[in-house]
């Protein structure tokens, strides 16, 4: 991910803006910022202009609905408060997950050392709850070699010490680590590094999409220029095609083809791989970025439907509207790596309320929830809509005073810090390798798919309507390798092809 | 490689310049032309003038003594004849393997469909007899990935049928079986594509690199523009690394860090192997590549020593000074595809002969080997010095014909073609797979080095023990949780290597010159 950190959290802002002229709202990439007015107050950002300008879809209640009818399960909080507000093609995804009982969600993250504060760790909850509700996989990336170029060509070709590949690879581990405390099931999620995993048919998708990419295209949507280096402007193709579930055979039970075991019947794609959709939660101002992707997802040689996404808007600093969390500055969020005590201060000291200047003006106007601070958390975490709702009616009402929704605020955030700093002490080296090992994943999809899945040779679950090696050896050339390669899998395909003439056979009586 | 198909070949021109008169020579990774005059002839490539613009060195008698005095044995004919006339760093390399007995060769190939054809082999013939020679380790790239990117970026993104990535996994493949076919010695040959190796340290290394030149430096050495895809502009760095032993650990006895095994005790990085320099042979076209490559190689994490190249002049072209070999013309070449009777037509009816018009005046005024291509083609692959210059005086003085001369060369070509297709036969999938298998090389290199290495990894002995405790902080040695297994590993090694370590032995003190 180039310069905003995570996938979710709001990037820290590049250049340093002078904050008190006016100036319209910007976000891309590498800038956040809200409108400025005249009286050089940085205004909350404007969602609705954001939906306009990207051309994204607003998630509606129409989704939601159709989301708890699909899954039979309520529609997940963020998307009931709003927190996730946009979208592009979940409906599709929702359609898929019907029809064919599957897709595959992509999220990921830049290594950077030092702790994940809740700007980073609760989009990546988000993701984690979706893969419960829908039971998919799901693939976490973790780009180091990006940091890495980012880095060096931030420091204009120097390296400096602590920014060698090595160091973000060892990064990318500690934020693994992190991000598994968070309680991702291991059976159905992948994570990697790219330093580790790059290779096999993950390259060779990237290496596909990058002749599809110009300089003058990459340029424009990342703001390169001639002086910067050669890696980080052929970078954006490695995140695009990690959202292909055909960049890991291995998830899905069918070979790959690697140093050094070179399996030599691996076929160079697997074409029903290509039919997966993918689901990409993550903050609106990635969105340029994944622009990219879905432009080019049906030109591959093999077409993919084009990545759908689910866009949150920025959560909210400690300081209120208008203000970012930041890595950098420790009383701009609720880092990870917290105290309760501390949890405790900077909620206490740095949450900006809602309500008003003393007490007996709070009973009298009562406050608001909308701009609170300690309540805009909690909605990020309190289930109950009817509780959190009486929660907001009553701090309107001023019966509730600043200092109590805080304190529950407090109570919630510390609890959901120690239950991770408990998980994290969990986290061995041998856990975290077991979630980067490529391997079969195993999850159930939908149970009810409209169209049943049919059998297929290594029975993995739902490619689409054409079982495995189906209609694959007619059209020409299929990645099927060489000579020698195709005798092999012809040998290997004329026994499948008996069995299942028996299985038929057996069928029909 | 590049717009080439192969190291050491006059590359087919990649844009279609018109042939104006009166036009200096130009030459660099995708145009090989030479100078115009006013009548629109295309003089003889200058050499020397090459020489001088590039800076590069010539090859001297000198060189070619101190060759023959530390390995032993003749220079090579191709030495002696000038067709390798020039080079970088050539004499600290021969340094090198005098003191410290080894370093690695480097040579590579872009896959094309189709037969190979003498511009290719006799190259890659070369190498090989450096590599026995020397004896020493040699990879071998097939840049599927690069020719896949050049070709879709030629067809403005298009990619059009044949030309797909796995299309040229496929004619890399095919490629390998004919540069087995030349020979290699299979315990010290790596073979290897893009499309399959990259990964682990290669990767490491291509990502490091990468973060050393920018869009400016990649389009000024190889006129990129802004048209053209990232996969291009970056790909650059690939072929640079390649060329560092650093970026194979299997072939030395080292751990290579890959999916699916993460080898737990892996360094990120092996100090030791970035000490061993590379020599590559390559045609003099290919030298800006290498430049790029040369003005980074002591900016890496750890610095690597300044690759070395040794430099061709392109190979006459069947009809002579001034042609051009080509894949799409096939009498401009000998194609290792081709029948004998093949072989002795291109050459009586399309070798540029350097003999008179008629018989008579032959035997009057002698004719001029130095243009003549059956001569130069002998020249290729005749060992034997004097009988080779005994062909050019008796050609000289009129008393060898064109003909014969030019039956002479027909078979000597049709030998050399004949077992090639014989041994081409014999390369099965299962030899392929096995040069292109990872793993340790076997090679002595020079049998008496002056100062052998004990921290560098030796030809064929287990890594000093000291290795692994030799690189502190930031060594690449992984994460704390590996870095314990691997404290854990290197202590055993430590208790079995004091056992069996030699008096003076120093680990880590004495490594070839970087």
């Amino acid at each position: 991910m180039t310069a905003p950190p995570p996938v979710g959290a709001p990037p820290a802002v590049e250049k340093e803006k002078d904050e008190r002229k006016p100036a319209k709202q910007k976000i891309d990439p590498w800038n956040v910022a809200g409108e400025v007015d005249e009286g050089g107050n940085v205004k909350a950002i404007d969602y609705d202009r954001l939906i306009e300008d990207f051309g994204v879809q607003p998630l509606t209640r129409a989704h939601l609905d159709r989301f708890e009818k699909v899954t039979g399960k309520p529609a997940h909080r963020l998307m009931r408060r709003k927190l996730f507000f946009s979208h592009r093609d979940f409906d599709k995804i929702l359609d898929y997950y019907e029809q064919h009982g599957q897709f595959m969600l992509y999220t990921g993250r830049g290594p950077s050392s030092g702790s994940m504060h809740l700007g980073h760790t609760v989009p990546f909850l988000f993701t984690k709850e979706l893969q419960e509700l829908f039971d998919v996989p799901l693939v976490i990336m973790l780009t180091d070699d990006e940091k890495f170029l980012h880095t060096r060509n931030k420091n204009e070709g120097q390296m400096k010490a602590g920014s060698a590949p090595e160091d973000f690879l060892n990064f990318a581990h500690d934020n693994a680590r992190d991000i598994i405390a968070l309680g991702f099931d291991p059976k159905k999620t992948f994570m990697y590094s790219d330093y580790e995993f790059l290779g096999g048919h993950f390259y060779r998708n990237v290496s596909e999409f990058e002749s599809m990419v110009t300089y003058n295209q990459a340029s424009g949507a990342f703001g390169f220029n001639e002086s910067t280096n050669i890696g980080l402007i052929s970078f954006m193709a490695k995140q695009c095609v990690a959202a292909f579930p055909s960049s890991y055979p291995d998830l899905f039970g069918l070979p790959d083809y690697r140093a050094p075991d070179y399996d030599s019947s691996a076929k160079r794609r697997h074409k029903e791989l290509a039919s997966i959709p993918c689901l990409i939660p993550c903050a609106i101002d990635q969105e340029p970025y994944f622009r990219m992707v879905r432009d080019r997802s049906e030109r591959m040689h093999d077409p993919h439907p084009k990545p759908a996404l689910i866009m949150s808007k920025f959560l909210t600093a400690l300081q209120g509207p208008g203000g970012k969390m930041s890595a950098s500055d420790p009383n701009s969020a609720i880092f990870m790596s917290d105290s309760p005590a501390q949890i405790k201060n900077k909620i206490n000291k740095h949450a900006f309320s809602g309500g008003q200047q003393t007490e007996e003006e709070h009973r009298r106007l009562g406050g608001n929830p909308d701009v609170d601070v300690a309540f805009t958390y909690l909605s990020y975490f309190l289930e109950d809509d009817a509780e959190l709702e009486d929660l907001a009616k009553r701090y309107r009402a001023g019966e509730i005073l600043t200092g109590e929704m805080k304190a529950k605020c407090i109570s919630f955030v510390q609890g959901f810090v120690a239950d991770f700093q408990k998980r994290r002490e969990g986290v061995t080296e041998e856990v975290m390798r077991e979630f980067m090992r490529p391997r079969r994943l195993v999850y159930g999809g939908n149970p009810n798919p409209v169209k049943k899945q049919k059998e297929s040779s290594d029975g993995w679950a739902g490619a689409g309507s054409e079982a495995v090696g189906g209609g694959e050896g007619k059209e020409g050339k299929e990645g099927r390798g060489t000579k020698g390669e195709r005798k092999a899998a012809k040998l290997a395909e004329k026994k499948a092809e008996k069995e299942a003439e028996k299985l038929a056979l057996r069928e029909k009586s | 490689m590049a717009a080439e198909e192969a190291v050491g070949a006059p590359p087919a021109v990649a844009s279609q310049v018109e042939e104006k008169k009166g036009t200096s020579q130009q030459i660099d990774p995708y145009n090989v032309a030479g100078e115009v005059d006013e009548s629109g002839n295309i003089k003889a490539i200058d050499y020397d003038r090459l020489i001088q613009e590039f800076g590069v060195q010539p090859l001297t008698e000198d060189h070619l003594r101190r060759f023959e005095a530390v390995t032993g044995k003749k220079a090579h004919r191709l030495m002696r004849r000038k067709l390798f006339f020039s080079h970088r760093d050539f004499d600290k390399i021969l340094d090198t393997y005098e003191q410290y007995g080894t370093f690695m060769l480097y040579t590579g190939r872009g896959p094309s469909s189709g037969s190979m054809h003498l511009g290719h082999t006799v190259p890659f013939l070369f190498t090989k007899e450096l590599q026995d020679m020397f004896d020493v380790p040699l990879v071998i790239m097939l840049t599927d990935d690069e020719k896949y990117l050049y070709t879709r970026n030629k067809n403005e993104g298009h990619q059009k049928a044949g030309a797909a990535a796995d299309d040229f996994l496929d004619y890399a493949y095919e490629n390998i079986k004919d540069i087995i076919a030349l020979g290699f010695d299979p315990k010290k040959t790596f073979i290897y594509t893009d499309y399959e190796y990259l990964g682990g340290h290669f990767y490491r290394n291509v990502s490091e690199f990468e973060s050393l030149v920018t869009f400016n430096q990649a389009s000024g050495a190889f006129g990129f523009g802004n048209s053209t895809n990232i996969g291009l502009i970056a790909y650059g760095a690939k072929q640079c690394v390649a060329a560092f032993p650093s970026s194979y650990p299997d072939l030395f006895g080292y751990k290579d860090y890959r999916a699916p095994e993460y080898d737990l005790s892996a360094k990120r990085r092996h100090k030791p192997l970035s000490t061993i320099p590379t020599l590559i042979p390559c045609a003099i076209d290919q030298e800006p590549y290498f430049r790029i490559l040369r003005d980074r190689c002591d900016r890496m994490t750890d610095p690597h020593p300044k690759t070395a190249l040794i430099l061709s002049k392109f190979l006459t072209a069947l009809q002579g000074p001034g042609g051009k070999m080509s894949a799409s013309d096939p009498n401009s070449a000998i194609f290792m595809s081709d029948t004998p009777n093949q072989i002795k037509n291109k050459i009586n009816r399309h070798a540029f002969s350097g003999g008179r018009e008629s018989l008579e005046e032959h035997r009057k005024l002698g004719g001029n080997p130095d243009v003549d291509v059956a001569y130069t083609y002998l020249s290729y692959f005749l060992d034997d010095d004097e009988e080779l210059e005994e062909l050019a005086s008796k050609y000289r003085s009129g008393e060898l014909l064109t003909g014969e001369m030019k039956q002479r060369c027909i078979a000597e070509l049709q030998k050399f073609v004949g077992a090639f297709q014989e041994k081409r036969e014999g390369v099965t999938h299962e030899i392929m797979r096995e040069y292109m298998r990872p793993r340790r090389l076997e090679y002595q290199g020079n049998p008496n080095p002056t100062r052998p290495a004990s921290s560098a990894p030796p030809a064929n002995g287990v890594p000093a023990a000291e290795d692994a405790g030799a690189e502190k902080k930031g060594d690449g040695r992984g994460t704390k949780g590996e870095r314990k297994a691997a404290k854990l590993a290197a202590k055993k090694e430590e208790k079995m290597a004091t056992r069996q370590k030699a008096p003076d032995g120093d680990g880590g003190a004495s490594s070839p010159a970087a």
